[in-house]
Formats: C-alpha cells, sequence, structure tokens
C-alpha cells in the first residue's frame, strides 16, 4: 500500500501537469469569423434556428448555442456570475422576462437604439415588448412569450366559467353531485404563486407597484386580489397537494382525474396527448377567469427575451445574431417545434401554425390584454418576499396582509432588510 | 447451537439495515424503469417497463462526458487529498512544531465557512487564472474542502496507534521500512480508507462548486449533467431520465465502497495486536 | 480553538531551564522536528490556504459593506450595520430556530442509529460486504435526486409513502414537513457517522474486550466501558463533521417545500438573499454569522472532549 503511494503520487502529479497544459485552447475566434456565444436555456429544436442563421449570416458571424441548465434560478446565477465577473465570453443572453430590468440597471446589457431597435420592436405585442424596457430604453428583443389558460373537462362542464366566484360555485356543485371537481393550479411557495395573485390583480383592476416601479402602492384592487386568492384556497376546491405544487405537478394531478379545472401553461396540452390520451380528447380551453363578469381576465405572461452582453467582444453582430435567432420566420419554427407562443403578432395568423397551436387565439386573444409582473429591477426580491407571505393562500387575512406587504414590498424595492 | 443463533440474530439485523437503506433507492430504480405514463401512478413496483430511459440518457455523449470528467476528476482529488491529508496529520499526531493548532483551527475554519459565499470569489480567482471550465479547476477546491476532514479524521486515528510497536519490531530485527509496512501502516489503513471514501463520495455527488466553476463538457460532472436534463418542455421534469442517471452514478460508488470497506478492518486480523 | 493548544505547547517548551549542552542536543532534534513537521504540513496548508483564504477574506470584507449587485452605484462601507440588520430580523431568527431544531434532532438520532450500525457493520456474522455496501449507499447518492423522490413518495396520488397515511399531503404541513425533512437528512447521513464510528471501533483492541469478558462483563459494559472510551476521538469526528453539516442543511429542505410554512434553513435564507436577491452585503453577512454560529458549536465539541481532539496532547508522539 505504502510504497506505491509514491509511484502513485507521481503519476498523479505528471497528470496534472499535462491536463494544465491545453489550458489556453478556449473558445477562441477561429481565424476571422467572430463566434458569438448564445447563451439560453434548453429548448430541443433551437439548435436548427441557430444552425439557420448561421447560414443567413454567410460567414459575417457564427452562432454558438451555450445550453443552461433546465431550471431559470439556475440559468440565471450561472448568468450572473459570469457578468459580474465581466467575462467577454458570453454574447447574447437568453433571459426570462422578469429579469430584464435587474440585468439592465446593474449594466450588465447593452440598450437597443436605431434600427436594431425598431426590427426589434416592429409586429411585436405591446405586453411582451414591455417587459424588454427600462427606464424608456429598449434593453432586449422579445424572443417567445407564454400565458396560462382554463383548461376544463367538457364531460363534466358545459359552459367553462368567466369569474373565480363562478368557477368555485361550479366546482362545488360538482364535489356536492360527488364527480371530479377540483380546480388545479400552482400554490407552492415559488415565483409561480406570485404569478397567479398578480393575474388575479391585474384582473381585478389593481397595482402592486405605481407606474414608476418605484414605490409599492398596494391599492384596493390589490387587496381584492387577495381576498379572491383566499376564498379560493379555503373554497375545498383545491388539490390537497396545492399548497406544495408547481407546474408539473399541477398538470399530474390533473392527469390523475379528480380535477374539473386547471388553471396551467399551454405545456399540458402536449403532454396530456401523450400521458393521458383518454383523458385530452374531454378537454378543451378557455380564457382564464377574470374578477368580474364584464371585465375580461388580464393574465400574466412569460417568456424570454434575447439581449446583448455589455462585455461582449462583438456587440455588432451579436445584435445581428439576436434579431436573426427571433424574426418571425424563426419564432414560427418555434412555435410549432417547441411549443413556445411567439412574441410577433403576425405570425399568429399564419396557416401552419392551426394544426400545432389549435389554442392560439385564446392564447392572442390574452396577449393582447396582458398583464405583467411588477416591472422592477427589485423584481427577484419583491418575488420572494411577495411568495413568502402569501404562502400559505389559505392563511392570507386580506388588510392584515396587504398592510405587510405594502412595508415590505417598499423594503425590497430600496433593497433594505432581508429576504425570507 | 449458540453460534447458529447468533447467525440468525445477526442476518435479522442485516436484513433490517438493508431494507431501510434501500427501500428509498429501489424507489428511485422503479422510477426509473416506468414509462412516463404511469410515472406518477404511486406505485412501488412499475407496472409497465421500459428501458427508454436509459437509452435516452446514453443517447448524446453528454451524459458519458460527464460520467468520464466525474470519474477522472474525483478520483484525482481524492487521492491527492488522501496523500496531503495523510502527511499532515501524521507530522499533527506524531510531532511537536509551532502552528500545530493553527494547522487543524483553519482546516476547521474552512470546513465550516458556508461554501455558497466562498463560490463567486473562487469563480473570479479562476477565470482570471484561466482554471474556469477545466478539470483543475475542480479538482483544487474538491481538495481544499476534503482536506480538513481528512486530517481530523486521519490525525484522530493515528493517535489511536501504538507507535511504540515500531520500536519494538525494529529491536526484532525488522528495518525501518518494513516495521513501518508490517505493523503501522495496517494500523493506519482503516482510517485512511475510511477517509478515501467519504472524501470519494463529497467529490463525486458536490454539485455546487460543480455548477459555479464549469460550463461546458470540458469540465462538467455528473450532478450537473443532470440539472442539464431537458423536459419534454420547460415546465417538465424528466424523471425518467434523472432516475436512470442517478442510477447509473451510484454504480461507481458501489464500486468503491465494495473495493474499499474490507480494507477497513483488515488492519486488525493481520496479526499486529496481539498480546 | 487553536488558542488553548498553541498556548500549551509554548507553555511546554518554556518549561525547565536547561544547561548549554542539554540545549543545544535538545535544540537540534528538535529542530529537526518542527522542519519536518512543517515540511508535511506545507502542501495541505498551501492548498487550502491559496484556494480558500481569498475567498473568505473576501467575503468577512462584503459583510461590512452594503452592496447590492442590482444598484451597484450604491455599494457603501457599512461597518457592522448590516449585521445589526440580520441579527434585529426576524425571518433570521426563524430560520435559525429550525435550522437549530434539524441539527440537534438529527444528529442526535444518528449518533444512536449511527453507533447501531456501526457495529453491525463491523460484527455480523453474515453477508458482511452485503451489509457495509449496501448501508453506504444512501450517503452516496447525489442528495437532490434522494430529495426528489422523496418529494414524489410523499406527495398523495404519485407516491408509495403518502398513500399509506391519511389523505392530507404531509409536504404542506409544517410539523410534518419538518420531520419529513429529517427523516430525508437521517436516512442520507447516518452511513457517514456509521462508516467513521465503524473505522473507529476497528482499533478497539480484541484482547481488551476478550479480557473484560473473561471478568464477567456484559455486553453493555463492554459497550460502555471498553468500546466507547477507545471510540472517542472518532466519536469526536463524527459528532463534529456531521454538525457542521447538518447546520448547514439546504438540498433537501429546498426541493421538499422550497422553505414553506417556515421551514427555511439559515443557508437558505443566506442563499435567497446571496443569489436570488444579489445583495452581497447581507449575504455575506449571513454566511459569516452561520460560520461564527458553527465555529462556537465547534468550539464546544472540542472542548468537551479534551483530550481526544487532534494535535492536542501528547499521545502517540515519538
Amino acid at each position: 500500500m505504502r510504497k506505491t503511494r509514491r509511484t502513485a503520487r507521481a503519476g498523479v502529479v505528471a497528470a496534472a501537469m499535462a491536463l494544465l497544459t491545453p489550458l489556453a485552447a478556449c473558445g477562441g475566434d477561429e481565424g476571422g469569423t467572430p463566434t458569438i456565444n448564445l447563451y439560453y436555456a434548453p429548448e430541443q429544436n433551437l439548435q436548427k434556428v441557430v444552425d439557420d442563421c448561421n447560414a443567413e449570416a454567410a460567414g459575417r458571424y457564427r452562432i454558438s448555442y451555450q445550453v443552461l441548465p433546465r431550471g431559470a434560478d439556475d440559468q440565471r446565477v450561472q448568468m450572473v456570475r459570469r457578468l459580474a465577473a465581466e467575462d467577454d465570453g458570453m454574447d447574447v443572453l437568453g433571459l426570462d422576462i422578469t429579469w430584464t430590468q435587474e440585468f439592465a440597471s446593474a449594466d450588465w446589457i447593452l440598450e437597443w437604439t436605431g434600427d436594431n431597435k425598431a426590427q426589434a420592436e416592429q409586429g411585436t405585442l405591446a405586453g411582451p415588448l414591455a417587459s424588454a424596457e427600462y427606464e424608456d430604453k429598449l434593453y432586449a428583443a422579445p424572443k417567445n412569450t407564454n400565458v396560462q389558460l382554463l383548461w376544463y373537462r367538457t364531460d363534466l362542464v358545459q359552459q367553462p366559467p368567466t369569474t373565480w366566484d363562478q368557477m368555485i360555485q361550479q366546482a362545488l356543485e360538482l364535489k356536492g353531485q360527488g364527480k371530479p371537481y377540483q380546480v388545479i393550479t400552482m400554490g407552492a411557495q415559488y415565483e409561480g404563486l406570485v404569478v397567479l395573485y398578480n393575474t388575479i390583480v391585474a384582473s381585478a383592476g389593481g397595482h402592486i407597484l405605481d407606474d414608476d416601479g418605484t414605490e409599492a402602492v398596494f391599492d384596493q384592487g390589490a387587496v381584492r386580489g387577495l381576498e379572491i386568492l383566499q376564498k379560493f384556497a379555503s373554497a375545498g376546491v383545491t388539490s390537497p397537494s396545492f399548497t406544495n405544487s408547481i407546474e408539473d405537478d399541477a398538470r399530474l394531478q390533473f392527469q390523475g382525474g379528480n380535477a374539473a379545472f386547471e388553471l396551467n401553461w399551454p405545456f399540458v396540452y402536449p403532454a396530456m396527448q401523450e400521458g393521458a390520451p383518454d383523458l385530452a380528447a374531454k378537454v378543451k380551453w378557455a380564457r382564464y377567469p377574470g374578477v368580474d363578469a364584464s371585465t375580461p381576465s388580464k393574465v400574466t405572461i412569460g417568456g424570454y427575451n434575447l439581449a446583448v452582453s455589455r462585455y461582449s467582444k462583438h456587440p455588432e453582430e451579436a445584435f445581428d445574431a439576436a434579431l436573426c435567432l427571433r424574426d418571425a420566420e424563426h419564432q414560427k419554427f418555434s412555435a410549432i417545434n417547441d411549443g413556445v407562443p411567439p412574441t410577433i403578432e403576425s405570425v399568429y395568423s399564419d396557416p401552419e401554425m392551426a394544426k400545432a397551436y389549435p389554442m392560439k387565439d385564446t392564447i392572442l386573444e390574452e396577449l393582447r390584454d396582458p398583464a405583467n409582473r411588477p416591472l422592477s429591477p427589485a423584481y427577484q426580491n419583491i418575488s420572494t418576499v411577495m411568495s413568502a407571505t402569501l404562502s400559505p393562500p389559505a392563511s392570507i387575512s386580506p388588510e392584515q396582509t396587504a398592510k405587510e406587504l405594502r412595508g415590505s414590498i417598499q423594503d425590497a424595492l430600496e433593497s433594505k432588510g432581508v429576504l425570507p | 447451537m449458540e453460534a447458529r443463533g447468533a447467525k440468525w440474530r445477526w442476518g435479522l439485523l442485516d436484513v433490517v439495515v438493508v431494507v431501510f437503506a434501500l427501500v428509498p433507492v429501489l424507489w428511485i430504480m422503479s422510477l426509473s424503469f416506468k414509462t412516463t405514463a404511469t410515472l406518477t401512478d404511486g406505485h412501488f413496483i412499475p407496472r409497465e417497463w421500459t428501458l427508454e430511459n436509459y437509452k435516452t440518457i446514453f443517447q448524446t455523449d453528454q451524459f458519458v462526458r460527464a460520467l468520464v470528467n466525474s470519474i477522472g476528476i474525483a478520483l484525482i482529488s481524492t487521492l491527492i487529498a488522501v496523500v496531503l491529508g495523510t502527511m499532515a496529520a501524521y507530522a499533527i499526531a506524531r510531532l511537536d512544531f509551532p502552528g500545530k493548532g493553527a494547522l487543524v483551527g483553519v482546516s476547521l475554519l474552512i470546513a465550516m465557512f458556508p461554501q455558497v459565499s466562498l463560490v463567486s470569489p473562487l469563480f473570479d480567482i479562476e477565470r482570471r487564472l484561466g482554471l474556469f471550465d477545466t478539470w483543475p479547476g475542480l479538482i483544487l477546491p474538491y481538495i481544499t474542502f476534503a482536506l480538513p476532514l481528512t486530517i481530523y479524521t486521519l490525525s484522530a486515528f493515528f493517535k489511536q496507534i501504538p507507535w511504540d510497536l515500531e520500536k519494538a519490531a525494529k529491536m526484532d530485527g525488522a528495518t525501518q521500512g518494513e516495521a513501518f509496512r508490517k505493523v503501522i501502516a495496517p494500523l493506519a489503513a482503516p482510517g485512511v480508507f475510511t477517509t478515501a471514501i467519504l472524501a470519494f463520495i463529497f467529490c463525486w455527488n458536490d454539485f455546487l462548486f460543480a455548477i459555479s466553476l464549469t460550463s461546458t463538457e470540458r469540465s462538467r460532472t455528473v450532478p450537473v449533467a443532470l440539472s442539464f436534463f431537458t423536459g419534454d418542455s420547460q415546465f417538465e421534469d424528466p424523471t425518467g431520465s434523472i432516475s436512470a442517471a442517478a442510477v447509473v452514478i451510484t454504480i461507481p460508488i458501489i464500486l468503491f465502497v465494495l473495493f474499499f470497506q474490507r480494507r477497513i478492518v483488515s488492519g486488525l486480523t493481520s496479526g499486529a495486536v496481539k498480546g | 480553538m487553536s488558542a488553548p493548544t498553541t498556548a500549551a505547547a509554548k507553555h511546554r517548551a518554556e518549561e525547565k531551564p536547561l544547561s548549554k549542552a542539554e540545549k543545544a542536543r535538545l535544540s537540534e532534534g528538535k529542530r529537526a522536528e518542527r522542519r519536518l513537521g512543517w515540511l508535511l504540513c506545507a502542501p495541505a496548508a498551501i492548498v487550502m490556504l491559496g484556494v480558500a483564504g481569498y475567498p473568505i477574506l473576501y467575503s468577512v470584507w462584503l459583510s461590512l459593506q452594503r452592496y447590492d449587485l442590482k444598484f451597484p452605484d450604491d455599494r457603501e462601507f457599512v461597518g457592522l450595520s448590516n449585521y445589526v440588520t440580520v441579527l434585529s430580523n426576524q425571518y433570521w431568527w426563524t430560520a435559525f430556530g429550525v435550522t437549530m431544531l434539524i441539527t440537534v434532532v438529527t444528529v442526535v438520532v444518528e449518533l444512536v442509529l449511527g453507533m447501531a450500525l456501526a457495529v453491525i457493520m463491523h460484527r455480523t456474522l453474515v453477508g458482511r460486504g452485503i451489509v457495509r455496501t449496501a448501508a453506504l449507499i444512501p450517503y452516496g447518492i447525489v442528495t437532490v435526486v434522494a430529495a426528489f423522490s422523496w418529494r414524489y413518495a410523499w406527495t398523495p396520488g404519485t407516491g408509495y409513502l403518502a398513500n399509506l397515511f391519511s389523505d392530507s399531503a404531509p409536504l404542506t404541513e409544517r410539523a410534518s414537513s419538518l420531520a419529513i425533512i429529517m427523516l430525508a437528512e437521517i436516512w442520507k447521513t447516518t452511513p457517514f457517522m456509521a462508516l467513521l464510528l465503524m473505522a473507529g471501533l476497528a482499533l478497539v483492541p480484541e484482547d481488551l474486550l476478550k479480557a473484560a469478558a473473561m471478568d464477567g462483563a456484559t455486553a453493555w459494559q463492554r459497550f460502555t466501558k471498553v468500546m466507547l472510551p477507545v471510540m472517542k476521538p472518532a466519536i469526536l469526528v463524527a459528532l463534529l463533521f456531521r454538525t457542521l453539516d447538518a447546520f448547514r442543511v439546504f438540498d433537501n429542505i429546498y426541493v421538499l417545500t422550497a422553505g414553506a410554512n417556515e421551514t427555511s434553513s439559515v443557508s437558505m435564507l443566506a442563499y435567497n438573499n446571496l443569489i436570488k436577491g444579489l445583495n452581497l452585503g447581507i449575504g455575506s453577512t449571513m454566511s459569516v454569522l452561520i460560520f461564527l454560529t458553527v465555529a462556537i458549536i465547534a468550539f464546544v465539541f472540542v472542548k468537551l472532549f479534551g483530550t481526544a481532539a487532534p494535535g492536542s496532547s501528547d499521545e502517540g508522539r515519538r
């Protein structure tokens, strides 16, 4: 044992030296063609879009798709760490729409101006575009968006509800009849809960922040939103795991057969076709329920924007690459093949969308009247504070919670205090 | 007879231990064999079996590359950490020199400081030195954070060894080398192999450093590769493939432990501590 | 930790006045011993300080500043005010309490179970290899994967464990989710304790046990009077490192409840402030506080175990 230790150690040192030498060769430019490093979440067919854009670039630049981890939080951490260290190895960044203001405020991404700005804005839906702006300047080009729908069982529900009260009432009736009745949605202590609450508040005409995004107003509409959320959580129509469910849990619960309604992103549709085809045949979609019968809902949008890193060595080419990756044709491709809704309005009327995206009309309807989450650099803080305070939703006492939130969101905006 | 009764009793205890340890592992295995449709039916034994998940993870060379990285980095880190730790522990246990207590204190300090805060500055240094996304870039932190446990464990064990036996053996005519090999080394073995196993498992399963200090397949290790597995959409977790991958990456651990577990107690039976 | 031992060492060195000749001889040997000691320790010390030195110091430096990456212009030196903010915050103390609870319960349970497991692994008459390997597998599985499997298992409808109990979801209540978190921790890290304790058991001299048996000691007496004292160093290492790790519990809570129902640990709090909030000042402050707490615990342990601590006594020296 011991006598071989010395020789083993020498071998190890030699191995370490051998490994240390080829350090220099990391992602350099080949000859003259600049490499544009695209850092984006995993999307199954994005590589084809990248290849297409490389062909279009015809040698001016070459996009290299660097895949980020699956989870949104992990993606953000990766990028933040490198941007904070002024790493010049990243060019085009795929940002969740809620990170754009944060990155802009930290001075990590470049402003879009002139021709680039015009191209990015042309034909783009207003909601996603607003999420790419900070202090009236454009900092990213929206690539795709996303919005939740109401999914319901046609064998149990004749007329889909248009308000929360109606939905709860229909569910309770079904419960009384002994049929599947649950309303499935995400209620864990995480971003999804904030999305849910934001939708309710926006549908009630309320505001969490003022228009500038610098002060926590938390007006009457926001308080009404708390009441509705609390009523929903304690009405006895949610699944037992409601307060521990995220998107995929919700999908599986609905597929389990005890539910009549689901509020979730469109990914559940193709997943249901594959995982529970018998059930899928009985499921249709409708517009997300609103608060008042007279006012249609305003639903929170999600999605991804493309931004250019401030430390990029080839910003000009990076802007071009980003514009190519998110142009109408490629958005259509991604929508059909990866299921991510486009941000350019004209794509929705394309006939090819109809088969893969039967719910596109409802999606577009919601996208034309959307709700954004509070657009502020401190959004992560706000979200953390809100999800901790709103969880579990059944324990909300509207006036008390509103007072608490008004204070803690204001602190979060000013980066004061401690996040839960 | 007494011996047989004892065997049955021990056997029963063995079974209890194995069941308690392995039932959750078998659950993960069962998840890895389930089809997507039956993934969440709550049954312990899959109603529908499939090898699809295993095929999927080996389809691209992404996972295999990660396996190679993990094996290489973990083995090298463990080896170096055990070697350096053994030397330091020997000195601490047997020699007197100023700074001995300080070394132990500093190594404990390093073990105690929350690693989440250390990752960003470490990333900064490595990026400047060109070590980011390389094997040495992970090996060095792994050695650093395995050393405290290594030093502490080994010095605790080295203090237990009756060093006079070495003198006795030399008086009986053995050379220094022989005395060391035949008398001391077997007594040191339990500590060294225990430490090796623990250091290996730490390096193998670490996620925080691996995800912060790597960015491409060049040095990405397996736990990080798991977070890159994709489901059919951004919201669906590829539970089947993750479970399959988890099963696959536990196998080297099993082999490593199987190989070393005997040597932990082999020292006693080699006859040094009689009478 | 280091203060008492260096003081003791210094005192020993200054003890008796020696004659010149004795001094000359001794210092020759002593110097050689010192050199050898430093030489052997140097590589380990260099690696540890080189890699971790700057990050730790930088972290401490950051804790004295108000520094939010999102608002880089607001960066300023604020001295200890971050510490005041954190220590007077209710979230911190709730998480602290939860972490303490989890630490104490899991370490105590693991010590007992680990000892039992160590005895079984060491002394079993059948299937030794199988038991040892099987017992270590929980520790060898990637924590996040194991946590996910527990999450699935305890979710009603999708898992086998939840279906055993009532219809309610155990992960949505505070008490039951804390219990599940502790169970997951215990399952995962008992092998760590058991392995260290087993190696300690392996050093207990057989003949001592045989002599005790011949003197009429029962199995329990042999355990407490012969095995335990010899195993003290091993127990200290196991207890110390396990406690340090237990206090920094993160993965299991993150996956099982995401900190809901006030089940967050201090590590999760630090992570949220540092990584999610990009508040380097507060996040670093929490890290330093976690470190200080853990250091105090370590200090207490080392004091309790006295001479069993490495580098602290004369046993085993040449």
